[in-house]
């Protein structure tokens, strides 16, 4: 009992690590500010808890939760035949640690099928065919004319300038 | 037999009984820690109006519309049925999942429905499908219903789809994806008002909140943002948002709707959200209005102005934010044209709008703006929104769920213990 809850724990300081955001790591190995800010930006679009700067992964205080309804389900399990038993258990393990999509995209490994078979990496819109961008101030909004020479993020005044320098120039740059 | 309905979005769980008109409940896909407390909170609970939600930890089973946590999905899965007096053995189920679902997400969620819950038979469909299925029964007479074949326009929490169905199937080759849903609309307009005014990284449900109530499409977006730029009373689009103070109220609301309303002026003919819907907000908070005047509230509001209509302009304009992938209007064109030619103009007069994103005011009406000088002039291009975008695909798996061949069309437990989940899967087509 004693090894597997050791082992639980590693895997979950594990998965705690891999949490990290793979446009993240993409950025931080590049030496391109700009480009290491843009990636950031984006993967930080799609987080649950942006303010977080480590994301927690409380599954301790999950396991816990609504133990009745869980047992209930689990009685029926227990019935179960000597197969199930066994995919219960490949169940077990696969559920203890949650997976990032991009690990559960590469494992899937579609750039392996055939061209002609639709898949998620095929149905990706693609790039837009105007490469004219808009730019907006990213401090207040407003249509900018200049652009942050350290991260690339566009500002329109001096005033927004210096709101920039002082709190988010470089801020998703470790 | 009692066929289960479930729509299981990235944002919001949308549960009920086949045949029904509506979900007899609608929970977000997630639980929330609140900062006071150790354990999370599930389900209903996340929607009382007495729950205190200020700095709460979100998690969520899925992430970019596909299961990452099968464990998590069945803690609240479990704690659903439960709330909804569900037997699983006695039931069979009508799950919606994602297009090009991932196999190992196909994987878990049969393991979920056939081994840890056991239900009784399942059948997975997609949201498009069961969206053309039931605007194809509202309309028998109209084009979706007679040619049996749509652009479904699925603008939901975790991503954007243009979808092509054609004999009541979707065309999986003429599907195309924009990486951009609510969720990411939600954060960009956290990361305004953060740098702008207050600090509400941490508050999810809050800014949800605002973005539903406050934003809306603009219709030529340099003219709205000189008119943004106006001041005082001459600037339309500013209106103020109250942030909970956890004492007198544990939610924020709109300070005054008439104001917010006021960005309506500039269009005309215009009917507004806030107008109908806001007055049942504005009498909740009608009694604490007036102990509000005794508080210093300058720390607990903020305004918004330009942010409300440049947060639905990702949608439009992707690239505005750095990110290299084509608008909406250039989406459903690149899925009309991977289609054959003769269902080309067939299917720019049948788009449907629906998922919770296209409830934005004026979302339609913009798109038809973009859509129009791409597509070839003897084409007409119709599109309809649907009546509840956020229940449009439950009502679709309802009506599904009560034809009198959907248990033939499911796979059973049996089935599924013989077979295992991938070849039980061949017989859902995606
Ligand atoms: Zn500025
Ligand atoms: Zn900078």
């Amino acid at each position: 009992m004693m090894d597997e809850d050791t082992s639980n724990s590693v895997r979950r300081m594990s998965t705690r690590t891999r949490r990290v955001a793979p446009k993240m790591v993409a950025a931080l190995a590049s030496n391109d500010n700009r480009t290491q800010a843009v990636l950031a930006r984006l993967e930080a679009l799609e987080n649950d808890n942006p303010g977080l700067e480590t994301v927690q992964v409380n599954d301790d205080s999950d396991a816990s939760l609504d133990d009745d309804d869980e047992q209930v389900f689990q009685k029926k399990q227990s019935k179960s035949t000597k197969r199930k038993t066994r995919q219960a258990k490949a169940l077990e393990n696969a559920k203890k640690a949650p997976r990032t999509f991009h690990e559960l995209l590469h494992e899937a490994n579609l750039e392996s099928l055939p061209r002609h078979v639709p898949t998620y990496l095929r149905a990706a819109v693609g790039p837009p065919s105007s490469v004219a961008r808009r730019h907006f101030c990213t401090v207040c909004g407003f249509s900018s004319n200049y652009t942050c020479v350290r991260c690339g993020t566009r500002f329109c005044s001096t005033r927004c300038q210096n709101i920039h320098n002082d709190t988010r120039c470089l801020k998703f740059v470790a | 037999m009692t066929v289960i309905v479930l729509d299981n979005g990235g944002g919001q769980i949308k549960a009920g009984i086949g045949g029904d008109r509506d979900p007899l409940t609608i929970i977000p896909n997630c639980t929330a820690r609140p900062i006071s407390s150790k354990k999370p909170l599930i389900g209903p609970s996340l929607l009382s109006p007495l729950t205190d939600l200020t700095s709460a930890t979100l998690r969520r089973p899925i992430d970019r519309g596909y299961l990452i946590n099968p464990d998590l999905q069945s803690t609240i899965w479990a704690h659903l049925f439960s709330t909804l007096h569900v037997t699983p053995s006695l039931s069979s189920l009508l799950l919606t999942e994602p297009l090009f679902n991932l196999p190992s997400a196909q994987r878990s969620f049969d393991e979920l429905v056939f081994e840890e819950f056991g239900f009784r038979r399942l059948y997975v469909a997609n949201a498009a499908e069961l969206v053309h299925l039931y605007e194809a029964s509202r309309k028998p007479y109209g084009v979706v219903s007679k040619r049996e074949c749509s652009l479904v326009v699925d603008c939901g929490f975790s991503f954007t789809h243009c979808v092509p169905v054609f004999q009541n199937f979707v065309v999986n080759y003429g599907v195309k994806r924009m990486d951009l849903g609510g969720k990411a609309l939600s954060n960009y307009l956290k990361e305004l008002i953060s740098y702008r005014s207050v600090n509400v990284m941490d508050e999810s449900f809050l800014v949800d909140h605002v973005k539903e109530k406050l934003c809306f499409v603009s219709l030529d977006v340099q003219r709205d943002l000189i008119v943004a730029r106006k001041r005082g009373y001459d600037n339309i689009f500013k209106c103020t948002y109250v942030l909970p103070d956890g004492v007198t109220y544990t939610k924020g609301f709109v300070k005054d709707p008439a104001e917010a309303d006021r960005y309506l002026t500039l269009y005309d003919g215009a009917t507004g959200r806030h107008t109908e819907e806001m007055e049942t907000d504005q009498q909740e908070h009608e009694e604490k209005h007036e102990n509000k005047n005794k508080i210093d509230l300058t720390k607990n509001e903020f305004s918004l102005t330009n942010e409300r209509f440049l947060v639905p302009e990702m949608i439009f304009r992707p690239a505005d934010l750095g990110m290299n992938q084509a608008g909406l209007a250039e989406c459903i064109v690149r899925a009309v044209n991977s289609c054959h030619p003769y269902l080309q103009p067939v299917l720019y007069e049948s788009i449907i709008l629906t998922g919770g994103s296209t409830l934005f005011p004026r979302f339609a009406e913009r798109l038809e703006r973009e859509l129009r000088p791409l597509v070839p002039d003897n084409y007409q291009v119709k599109i309809s929104t649907q009546e509840d975008p956020i229940l449009g695909v439950w009502r679709g798996g309802s009506l599904l769920a009560s034809s009198p061949d959907f248990e033939t069309m499911c796979v059973t437990k049996a089935e599924y213990e013989e077979l295992g989940s991938f070849r039980c899967r061949k017989r859902f087509f995606h």
